[in-house]
């Protein structure tokens, strides 16, 4: 693995947080709206695709920092340079912004001119050697006062985006955000990529750690952890609604009625990988083998459907025997 | 929906009484969220019965977030974090129960443009998230009140139903000073209509909540000289002749709140066993909680007089 310092421009770690929620508008944005929407920047276009979905990615933009990373041994590791933030929209409803950032093995004792850090956007200096391990720990228990908090910076953009005057703020159901924090170490070029360990904690918080070969792109694994935020949102989200709902307790109707914005705005965004890097694709398994996502998701939709087509019995009753 | 819960002075019982609303709307399956934006004496954490969140809320409360210290204010599951032994035992069917505690140490503090920003992205986040957000208000016409008047006339919170609701003692003091919070020359609507609040929009969303009345018909006070009884009456009317002549009469309220000691003395949300149970509190103070809480969202009671 990486030690020397002569190699220090070698990324050895990487870390991010996503924050996912439903997008505050009455109507889904179709692709001209969501690329309105993620124009951050003058100089850069959105990207938008629509096959197999509507999916908008908007330009990085970068947060000049330097503080203390957050470490999960205590030790205060001081750091320079720039975290890049994105955010993206899947099929005009669901909003995700994420914040990230390399860093390699060591850097240098001495902050150098912002110029420097500029032209490595995403690229975090600690000074002197990182302590990778702690590092990736921290990333994952996130930032206290005076530390790296990459959730703010994600939730700055968040905050900036839902400020744009393309929403409405009449959402058509309510909804729980949720955090997502990655570490990705680095592992030499044609070593596989693997997903190590994904954790449900309270609160909406969710944890990642990765293995990830050096050259896959930051920005992949990125776009591999926001398809991982948004597929546990949905799964979040729906379990929340069928909670609520209080199927079987209230009476038929107005539990269906309840479900009704899961049909509406949720049940067709399930398409795992649809825009993951190719090479990172397949630590999806992992997640599918066990706790099993699609699985859940199969059944949650069955159990839905299964609810609509019970309550619409009656109905049927009803419109024979009026006959 | 926003629900802001003002008043004159202290001792109205505004923070109990709102916090009492919040729990009956999480009792009815709505996600609810309760803020403290009562900056110079937080006691949201005293009335859930929270003491362990009063020291987290320490630096990370809802002040500290206001002015940038951190990313996010302090939340608190009550249902899960109680040692209220009734509230411990969430109910099936009940909505999140969610306390946002002020900081011990927050003082008032001006509206600069960033503290504004911060309020704005937390009641639209809020508002994403919760079906009921309760927001008390420090007494008078404080910083609190302005910042959320200042905050609600943005153009991103254009679309986020808001509704006031003021609370004062039913004595002729109180009735006067609550009148005067509302429509006086530096009260909640000029205020409002300064900020860019349509005036007819804003004094539609205000409705007045009486608490601590003591209803001369009560058997409370079955047992008084017929002269006292008398003597009840009649300034109970008088008071009625004069909140209506404030402008602050019958159509304007949303409700009254029974005197009671268990509210006064205690300060802590009524549960079902306080009324069923243990039969301190009064069956009439929980119907008047309960149906407080139900006209929140009612637009039969907030229908332009």
């Amino acid at each position: 693995m990486t030690t020397a310092s002569g190699q220090s421009a070698r990324p050895v770690l990487a870390c991010g947080e996503v924050r996912t929620c439903l997008l505050p508008s009455f109507q889904p944005l179709d692709g001209r709206a969501a690329a309105q929407l993620l124009r951050l920047r003058a100089d850069e276009q959105v990207r938008v695709s629509e096959r197999p979905n509507l999916y908008a990615l908007s330009p990085e933009v970068l947060t000049g920092i330097d503080c203390r990373l957050p470490t999960s041994n205590g030790a205060k590791v001081r750091a320079v340079g720039t975290v890049a933030a994105r955010a993206a929209l899947t099929e005009g409803r669901v909003l995700q912004a994420t914040a990230h950032f390399s860093a390699p093995a060591a850097g240098p004792d001495l902050r150098r001119p912002w110029g420097d850090y500029l032209v490595r956007p995403g690229l975090v200096e600690s000074f002197g050697k990182l302590p990778e391990q702690a590092a990736a720990e921290g990333a994952l228990r996130g930032g206290g006062r005076g530390e790296l908090d990459l959730g703010m910076i994600a939730e700055g953009l968040l905050a900036q985006l839902l400020r744009h005057p393309l929403l409405d703020h009449k959402a058509p159901f309510k909804s729980r955000r949720t955090h997502l924090r990655w570490a990705a170490r680095r592992v030499p070029p044609g070593e596989a990529p693997s997903l190590e360990r994904f954790t449900l904690a309270e609160d909406g918080l969710r944890t990642v750690e990765l293995k990830v070969p050096e050259d896959t792109p930051t920005a992949a694994v990125a776009g591999l952890c926001e398809d991982l935020a948004l597929h546990d949102w949905l799964l979040t989200t729906v379990v929340h609604m069928l909670d609520n709902s209080r199927l079987g307790a209230a009476d038929g109707p107005s539990a269906v009625l309840a479900l009704r914005p899961a049909v509406d705005h949720l049940l067709h965004l399930w398409m795992p990988r649809a825009h993951v890097d190719r090479t990172l694709g397949h630590l999806w398994d992992v997640l599918e083998r066990e706790p099993g996502f699609t699985r859940q998701w199969r059944n949650l939709v069955q159990r839905i459907r299964d609810q609509l087509a019970v309550q619409a019995i009656p109905l049927l009753h009803q419109a024979l025997s009026t006959r | 929906m926003l629900i802001f819960a003002a008043s004159d002075k202290g001792g109205t019982g505004r923070s109990v009484t709102s916090a009492n609303l919040a729990y009956h709307r999480a009792l009815a399956g709505d996600d609810v969220c309760y803020l403290d934006f009562d900056f110079g004496s937080p006691t949201a954490t005293a009335v859930f019965d929270v003491p362990d969140a009063r020291q987290a809320a320490e630096d990370r409360g809802l002040h500290a977030y206001l002015i940038g210290e951190v990313s996010e204010p302090v939340r608190v599951d009550v249902w899960a974090d109680t040692e209220h032994h009734v509230l411990r035992n969430r109910p099936s069917g009940s909505g999140r129960l969610v306390l946002m505690p002020g900081d011990l140490s927050g003082g008032e503090f001006a509206t600069t443009d960033d503290n504004l920003h911060r309020c704005v992205d937390l009641l639209l986040r809020l508002n994403s998230e919760f079906d009921v957000i309760v927001v008390d208000l420090s007494a008078g016409r404080s910083y609190a009140v302005d910042m959320v008047l200042e905050a609600t006339s943005q153009r991103e919170l254009s679309g986020v139903d808001a509704r006031w609701l003021v609370f004062h003692r039913w004595t002729r003091q109180h009735v006067a000073a609550a009148a005067g919070l509302v429509y006086g020359k530096r009260g909640i609507v000029a205020g409002g209509v300064a900020r860019g609040h349509d005036e007819d929009t804003l004094r539609g969303a205000i409705r007045f909540v009486r608490a601590a009345v003591p209803d001369p018909e009560s058997a409370l006070w079955s047992q008084v000289s017929a002269t006292q009884s008398a003597w009840m009456r009649a300034c109970d009317r008088d008071l009625k002749q004069l909140a209506s002549t404030l402008g602050i009469g019958y159509s304007q309220v949303l409700g009254s709140v029974p005197l009671e000691p268990v509210l006064q003395w205690r300060e802590q949300l009524i549960t079902d066993e306080d009324v069923l149970d243990s039969q301190i509190a009064t069956m009439e103070t929980w119907r008047a909680l309960s149906d407080l809480a139900g006209r929140l969202t009612d637009d039969k009671y907030w229908e332009q007089a």
